[in-house]
């Protein structure tokens, strides 16, 4: 071996060695679990039946019930629904207020700050929010309504509108997160080609259509997926909301696996679900990132 | 040399007195744990146990440091909210665990809990008179409430501290007795009465919460149906029989056209609320829940209230009864303390005093209920409350126990099922036709997942 290839050699043992650590933690927070959890998903694990723990008789018998179980193929239907209108609004609305709001002056400054809010919040406190907003009894917007003679259903329990209650709870929650993310990327866009594009007659609109959309398209991808990825975590709102009702309206899969461990003791049931969800995210994700690099590559 | 008499010994103390009194002192000053040991057997066992919140606990734990001091030992009670301790006791049950010594065995998974053994049988300790004196008697506890805790060849696994007996409370008799109204007495005159106040001075007809399967089964048995077919030895579900869909459609009915917007998804709290604000006129369910109309602080219509049987079906009424039980799990360290915290707790004399001191009054001993005292306290604008209360809740014992269907361990499974069919018929998702035959077929679906041969 060259001394080169000695080096090189020394150099890739020193990063194993260095990184091993930080890979074990790793592996033990992230790994182990889903380790566990795949294994889970292969017996037909009940509380109650401790010794179904072990049990790898018909290790595939959970996904094979899965395409049979009504509420299981519903609740992948509702998580798609309630993921695309929510990452959609997020996106579309975050990025016109980072347009809004990209300008220098004191207020708009005070008012950035005042927006980031319900980001920041607990989860839970954003559900309770909303929770008190929904109430007709104890709700403002019912008050108003009242005084105005609009006869409002009750948004929660309404089989056409609990879902877009809790993509509006959540648009509210997670909006702020693009709007900061397409912010940062606005203020990086060199003042000198908006500047040109008017000098050469472009207006506003163009302006925005060729200069600047092209250059936070990036940023709306990757902030699109990241809420894609964290939307199906929309469990806080499901639960405090609506329960995944009336009837299964809202029943994401999160919280169908939820009530499988919890409220039925079918942790194997659940584990699996839990695995197919983990699934359809990465699969997700993964197209995602190819079409990023496919526009890249084209571009 | 003189001798001294008796008289003289008597009056002074001889140094050999002296000598023996101070090596005693000394001898009980050196080693004092044997003695105490003889008065506080536990001395030093540090007892941890765990239920959700509840007002029961919260003022037993103001007796605690009492228990302490009779016993030597010391009591860790752990109290989270309702499903975070059942998720978690759950967890710690199955898996075979010891980290708590008692713990509440919450009604809904009773059953569950009892059949798979998960729980140490009390027998054992009722049935020792050394470990149990013949006055904290076993069988004062109303039977309805213990039915339970109850194994199928009848060994008991839990004592109850709470009984829950639905009744119907009414908080706007005065629009009642103005539009010439009587208290409903059947499900027809229900629906009637809820029919003629809905809308009366902003008052709607009656309010409810989202726990259908709570609410909804004595509708379905007082039209003549059952959530099994027989249950417990028979649990083939038999959510679609012409006597269930009847009654889910005759309950989604009341709730859509004479409950508050929003009914379907009112917590509990929120319901009552409805009922002590006079905003709904009314509201049945567990008594705990209804009686404050009468007797709380908080109660607008306490003049204008009644608290009543809940109206009969076709068949007849049957008001569900529950109750909480204190067990003890199969691997806990120390069943002896843990028995003799759930003795004191449970004594007549605690629950006599939480009676009198705390107006506590949805205790399970029959003693404790029907005495002068409890009677006097629960007896509010002439109506015995206590009365009624131990009433309901000894129903299930009678006859042929009708909350049997409560006590099968897969009833958390269909109950959801049922849920989620009565929501999708009072929001006219489905008719109630359709809604039960689905329901019914993912009922026997989800069970048979769940290993239950059907």
């Amino acid at each position: 071996m060259s001394g080169k290839g000695l080096v090189d050699a020394e150099r890739r043992r020193f990063n194993a060695i260095a990184l091993a650590p930080s890979l074990i933690v790793l592996f033990m927070i992230a790994g182990l679990p889903a380790i566990y959890l795949v294994v889970t998903s292969l017996t037909p694990f009940q509380l109650v039946n401790p010794g179904s723990s072990t049990d790898f008789s018909s290790p595939l018998r959970n996904y094979r019930l899965l395409p049979d179980d009504p509420r299981f193929v519903n609740s992948l239907w509702v998580q798609a629904k309630l993921s695309f209108w929510g990452v959609l609004f997020q996106v579309l609305l975050g990025m016109l207020l980072a347009l809004l709001l990209h300008t220098q002056s004191r207020v708009v400054e005070f008012a950035r700050t005042f927006f980031l809010i319900p980001m920041v919040l607990p989860p839970i406190v954003v559900a309770i929010i909303w929770k008190l907003i929904y109430t007709p009894d104890i709700s403002p917007l019912y008050y108003v309504a009242g005084l105005l003679n609009i006869a409002m259903p009750s948004l929660t329990s309404s089989v056409d509108f609990a879902l877009t209650a809790i993509i509006i709870a959540d648009t509210w929650e997670w909006l702020p997160f693009t709007f900061l993310m397409v912010l940062a990327a606005l203020q990086t866009i060199p003042d000198e080609f908006s500047e040109a594009a008017l000098v050469d007659g472009a207006n506003r609109l163009q302006v925005f259509f060729y200069i600047t959309l092209p250059f936070i398209t990036p940023i709306l991808v990757i902030s699109g997926m990241f809420r894609l990825i964290d939307s199906v975590k929309a469990f806080p709102l499901v639960f405090l909301l609506t329960g995944g009702g009336p009837g299964s309206v809202t029943e994401v899969t999160n919280y169908y696996a939820y009530l499988l461990a919890f409220d039925f003791n079918e942790i194997g049931y659940s584990s699996a679900v839990t695995i197919v969800m983990l699934l359809l995210v990465v699969a997700v994700s993964l197209g995602v990132v190819w079409m990023g690099r496919r526009r890249e590559a084209m571009a | 040399m003189t001798k001294k008499n008796s008289s003289d010994k008597s009056a002074g103390l001889s140094r050999r007195t002296l000598l023996r009194a101070g090596a005693a002192t000394i001898g009980a000053a050196a080693f004092p744990m044997p003695v105490i040991a003889q008065t506080k057997p536990f001395a030093g066992v540090t007892l941890r146990g765990a239920s959700f919140q509840h007002r029961f606990f919260t003022l037993l734990q103001s007796y605690i440091p009492e228990f302490e001091a009779q016993t030597g030992m010391k009591v860790d009670l752990q109290l989270s909210a309702f499903p975070v301790y059942n998720q978690q006791a759950n967890l710690e049950l199955s898996s075979g665990g010891s980290a708590f010594d008692f713990v509440n065995v919450t009604f809904i998974l009773a059953a569950r809990w009892v059949a798979a053994g998960l729980l140490a049988n009390l027998d054992e300790f009722t049935g020792d008179p050394n470990l149990t004196p013949a006055e904290w008697k076993p069988k004062d506890f109303v039977e309805g409430a213990q039915v339970p805790y109850r194994d199928a060849k009848g060994a008991t696994y839990g004592y109850s501290w709470e009984g829950g007996a639905m009744v119907m409370g009414l908080s706007r008799m005065d629009l009642m007795e103005k539009k010439g109204l009587k208290i409903p007495k059947t499900f027809a005159e229900l629906q009637e009465v809820c029919a003629a106040i809905n809308g009366t001075d902003g008052v709607t007809g009656l309010v409810s919460f989202q726990l259908h399967h709570w609410c909804l089964p004595p509708y379905i048995q007082g039209f003549g149906g059952n959530i099994f077919r027989n249950p417990p030895t028979d649990i083939m579900p038999a959510l679609n029989s012409p006597e269930a869909v009847q009654a889910v459609e005759f309950y989604a009915n009341l709730l859509k056209n004479y409950a508050p917007k929003g009914v379907l998804t009112y917590t509990e709290d929120q319901a009552r609320q409805a009922l002590l604000t006079g905003r709904s006129n009314i509201f049945i369910h567990s008594s705990a829940w209804i009686t404050p109309i009468l007797m709380s602080g908080d109660s607008k219509v306490k003049d204008t209230s009644r608290v009543v049987r809940m109206p009969a079906g076709p068949v007849r009424d049957f008001p569900a009864a529950n109750s909480q039980g204190l067990g003890i799990p199969k691997n806990a360290k120390n069943k002896k303390a843990a028995w003799e915290f759930i003795k004191w707790a449970l004594s007549p004399e605690i629950s006599m005093r939480l009676v009198k001191e705390h107006g506590h009054s949805s205790v399970c001993r029959r003693s404790v209920i029907e005495s002068e005292e409890y009677r006097k306290l629960n007896t509010v604008n002439g109506q015995d409350l206590g009365a009624l209360y131990l009433e309901v809740l000894g129903l299930p014992a009678k006859g042929e126990n009708y909350m049997a269907y409560r006590t099968v361990k897969e009833f958390p499974i269909v109950g959801d099922v049922l849920n989620k069919a009565f929501e999708q018929v009072a929001t006219g998702q489905l008719p109630a036709q359709a809604a039960m035959n689905a329901a019914q077929e993912q009922a026997i679906a989800n069970m048979r997942r769940a290993g239950t041969a059907l």
